[in-house]
């Protein structure tokens, strides 16, 4: 190591240690704490809590001093709750129809919005775009219910006065029409705050390769499609990787709010089944378990995501 | 200057980080009591005239500080589970959660308070009396007498639900109010046929709780029940299933029936309150179930608004489920107790004394007055001849630091309490002033072939274990049977029947059962008078 650096200064290149760039970027590292601590506080500390998927949670013993009661409770949930198997299809037959419709939408729509010349409509159209990601679900469902409920929401009672149909179109009562109500929301909450990495990223790319592109005779689509979109490549790549490894997850909020009794069947995932089979009646220990088996698969999920795209070439996560 | 700034803003969040109990003052103990929270506009409970009062003649002169942490009315059952399990629970905490308690004490989470009623309880015991006690009593120890778990609060009034019907729409109809299902249906489909609300008639209102879906329409299918077929071990075992007993499903035929010839509202499984609430003052439905005093209540008074919209508009209760097999028209009432009072173990031994102290406090009548009334001239403007409170102001005509609530804050008495059964009765209708005579036939019809609701003196593992797994496949259920055509009623039925067996119904029926043989009961079997 020392001989390294000797022959590095040597060359007259010099090379500052750890402590030295901490002392010199000492406020980045400063901003670099609150995140840490986020972290450590709120994804590291709580993963000692998974040891309740074995054991028999007490409300006077808490954590540690509850009794082990080895696999007992994944045995539960798999053998007597026959609702699980449809909570997990559900969870990833939505979350797979919100990545291939809702994916490429901020890929497009960033493109879209750096195409904007004016940059009095780009700022517009960009804080209109991000408006509803700021929006609770809570709210969201409140205007869904508004514009698509039966009979008095706006969508329907409009087409029903104008004669376009004799029936209500079924959107928050007929599964299929759900699943893509709660994809399409879903997009549209999204897609804005999604476009921001795909703008930067855009931002960085060299200039002068549009100026290349153009003396060659290309026009805008071909720019697009030469310049742009292999200049965002690897940000693609690296979100897709991310959302794949998100597969498994599922907020709680979403689903439980657009989601009513007559599309149950549709409408249970992971995190809705773990509110009724865990959380409402304490027991904790089965919803740690439903957890926990969440995570493996979420991390095999992302590994295969980020082998396979290695082998194509591309860079991965890690 | 931004390094100022920065300093600041980090000595800022280090600062929120360290924990800011104040020291106590020497001698003094905080006492932390849960209350209900209903996010009355302008009403805070943390800092209310109910509290001041309490902490003036109940904890200044004890050395005692009341805190009163709000606890959301409607997520109650779970915020209250987290809190314990998270060992946050303030030290005098209540609930309707029964599996909690149960759950409590099997984890020996909770003080049991014989010794302490003994010694500091005497109001509390006079108050709630040794019938009542014993429902909070559990044999934990199995030496035949059972331990003071929990307190019960004292359930004034047990009527659970009534039923509305459109007067107006009876005398332009040339109707008599329906006295049984045939007569009813007759009034709802003949209230359609004249489109009696306009383009948006809707007959018959009908919403699903999620939280107890089949709730709203349990009353209904009961009076399809064929009890010639149903013993009373079947009744208790079926608790918590009166879609499987014998009968119902005729019951559940004739709901979607009135589903399919466009009588019940369409929109029943989608949570859409508000919409409702307008459309029942808008005058487009034809009957509703809620509480026996709801459409007359002042917070949401349907008959007033219903009357500013639709001349001559009149709600009236209706009592018209008629089941033939008996020939009664059941009602299912509450049972003596209320919800359940407790002390949690992480509330020390001190505490634990204090807040017994406390309860007793709000049990001497004088006290209880105050914190059920409040103040004369203020919450209600005099009283009458009994002693009751009369001319009681809507918490929107009181100013902020004088709102109350008298069940949430004195929670050990469940309805308002004036020292005799017949006073209290008296009461009930009192603040409905100029409905006075619709409440006293509406909470009559409520108690009209009453039965208690069924609750059982042992924990039910398979009822913690499964119960809100078998209550959302309820829901599905409803839907399901209620919207299919009615040529497949009969396949969707059973198919569903078959799934809540299956996510755990099978096991709660077998556990009440058990339950019913060893005699661990309480409430009624109409089947056998």
């Amino acid at each position: 190591m020392s001989v390294k650096k000797d022959k590095l200064s040597a060359r007259g290149v010099t090379r500052t240690s750890f402590w030295q760039a901490v002392v010199r970027d000492w406020r980045l590292y400063v901003m670099l704490i609150l995140p840490v601590v986020f972290y450590i506080i709120f994804c590291y500390k709580p993963m000692a809590g998974l040891v309740l998927a074995f054991k028999k949670y007490s409300m006077t013993k808490g954590i540690w001093g509850s009794k082990w009661v080895g696999v007992d409770n994944f045995e539960f949930i798999i053998n007597k709750m026959p609702d699980l198997p449809i909570a997990l299809g559900n969870t990833l037959l939505l979350n797979f129809m919100g990545l291939v419709v809702g994916f490429p939408v901020p890929v497009v729509l960033a493109i879209m919005l750096n195409e904007i010349r004016s940059s009095g409509v780009k700022r517009v159209s960009q804080t209109l775009l991000y408006l509803p990601h700021f929006l609770s679900w809570v709210i969201i469902g409140g205007m869904v219910l508004q514009i698509f409920a039966p009979t008095t929401g706006v969508v329907n009672a409009t087409l029903l006065r104008m004669g376009w149909i004799s029936q209500n179109i079924p959107f928050l009562d007929e599964g299929n029409h759900w699943r893509w109500l709660y994809t399409l929301v879903g997009v549209w909450q999204s897609m804005g705050w999604g476009t921001i990495l795909y703008l930067s990223a855009i931002t960085g790319i060299n200039m002068e390769l549009f100026e290349a592109a153009k003396i060659d005779g290309a026009n805008k689509l071909q720019q697009i499609w030469h310049v742009t979109l292999p200049g965002i490549r690897s940000t693609i790549v690296v979100l897709l990787i991310l959302n794949i490894g998100q597969m498994m997850n599922i907020s709680f909020d979403r689903p439980y709010i657009m989601g009513n009794p007559t599309v149950q069947r549709y409408c249970d995932v992971l995190s809705t089944f773990v509110y009724r089979a865990g959380i409402t009646n304490g027991k904790f220990e089965r919803a740690t378990a439903v957890g926990l088996f969440q995570s493996v698969v979420g991390l095999i999920m992302i590994s295969s995501a980020n082998f396979v795209t290695k082998r194509l070439g591309e860079e991965g996560i890690w | 200057m931004r390094k100022t700034l920065a300093i600041v803003l980090a000595a800022i969040m280090l600062l929120s980080c360290a924990s800011l109990t104040a020291f106590a003052e020497e001698g003094w103990i905080t006492l932390r009591v849960e209350a209900f929270d209903r996010n009355i506009a302008g009403f805070n409970v943390e800092d209310c005239m109910q509290l001041h009062y309490a902490q003036e003649h109940f904890g200044d002169p004890n050395h005692i500080k009341l805190v009163f942490v709000p606890f959301s009315r409607w997520d109650e059952p779970t915020l209250i589970t987290n809190a314990m399990f998270g060992q946050t629970a303030p030290d005098l905490c209540m609930t309707y959660n029964g599996e909690l308690i149960n759950q409590a004490i099997d984890d020996e989470a909770i003080w049991v308070l014989d010794d302490l009623l003994n010694e500091y309880g005497p109001n509390i015991k006079a108050f709630l009396g040794d019938e009542l006690l014993t429902y909070g009593q559990v044999d934990t120890d199995e030496d035949g007498v059972g331990e003071q778990w929990y307190l019960p609060a004292r359930r004034l009034s047990v009527t659970n639900v009534g039923n509305f019907i459109r007067q107006d729409w009876l005398d332009k109809l040339g109707m008599e109010k329906p006295t049984d299902l045939e007569s009813f249906e007759k009034y709802l489909y003949a209230a359609k046929e004249a489109n009696l609300g306009g383009q948006q008639t809707i007959p018959m209102h009908l919403d699903l709780y999620e939280s107890n879906p089949l709730y709203n329409v349990v009353r209904l299918t009961d009076a399809f029940l064929d009890f010639s077929q149903i013993t009373e071990e079947d009744w208790y075992a079926y608790a918590r299933n009166h879609e499987m007993l014998p009968g119902s499903k005729e019951g559940y035929r004739w709901l979607n029936k009135l589903y399919n010839d466009g009588i019940l509202y369409e929109n029943f499984a989608i949570n859409d309150d508000a919409a409702q609430d307008s459309a029942l003052v808008q005058g487009y439905f034809g009957f509703f179930t809620m509480q026996p005093d709801q459409p007359w209540r002042t917070d949401k008074n349907y008959q007033i608004e219903l009357e500013k919209n639709v001349e001559g508009g009149k709600w009236t209760t209706v009592n018209c489920f008629l089941n033939e097999s008996l020939n009664k028209r059941l009602h299912d009432v509450y049972a003596a107790n209320g919800m359940s009072i407790f002390i949690p173990k992480t509330a020390s031994e001190e505490l634990a004394v204090a807040a017994i102290k406390y309860l007793d406090w709000m049990c001497v009548p004088e006290n209880m007055f105050f914190m059920q009334n409040g103040i004369e001239g203020i919450n209600y403007l005099g009283v009458n001849e009994d002693g009751i409170p009369i001319d009681v102001q809507s918490a929107d005509a009181v100013a902020d630091e004088y709102k109350m609530h008298a069940g949430d804050i004195c929670f050990i008495s469940n309805g308002l309490f004036y020292g005799s059964d017949e006073k209290n009765a008296a009461a009930i209708a009192i603040p409905f002033k100029g409905y006075e005579d619709e409440v006293v036939a509406s909470n009559a019809d409520a108690l009209c072939d009453k039965w208690t609701q069924i609750s059982f003196t042992v924990p039910i593992q398979a009822e913690t274990d499964f119960g809100s797994m078998v209550k959302s496949k309820q829901g599905e259920f409803l839907t399901a049977v209620l919207r299919c055509a009615p040529d497949q009623f009969d396949a969707v039925y059973d198919d569903y029947i078959e799934q809540i067996l299956n996510v755990g119904a099978r096991d709660m029926i077998e556990e009440f059962r058990e339950a019913y043989k060893a005699g661990n009961i309480r409430g009624t079997f109409p089947g056998n008078e």
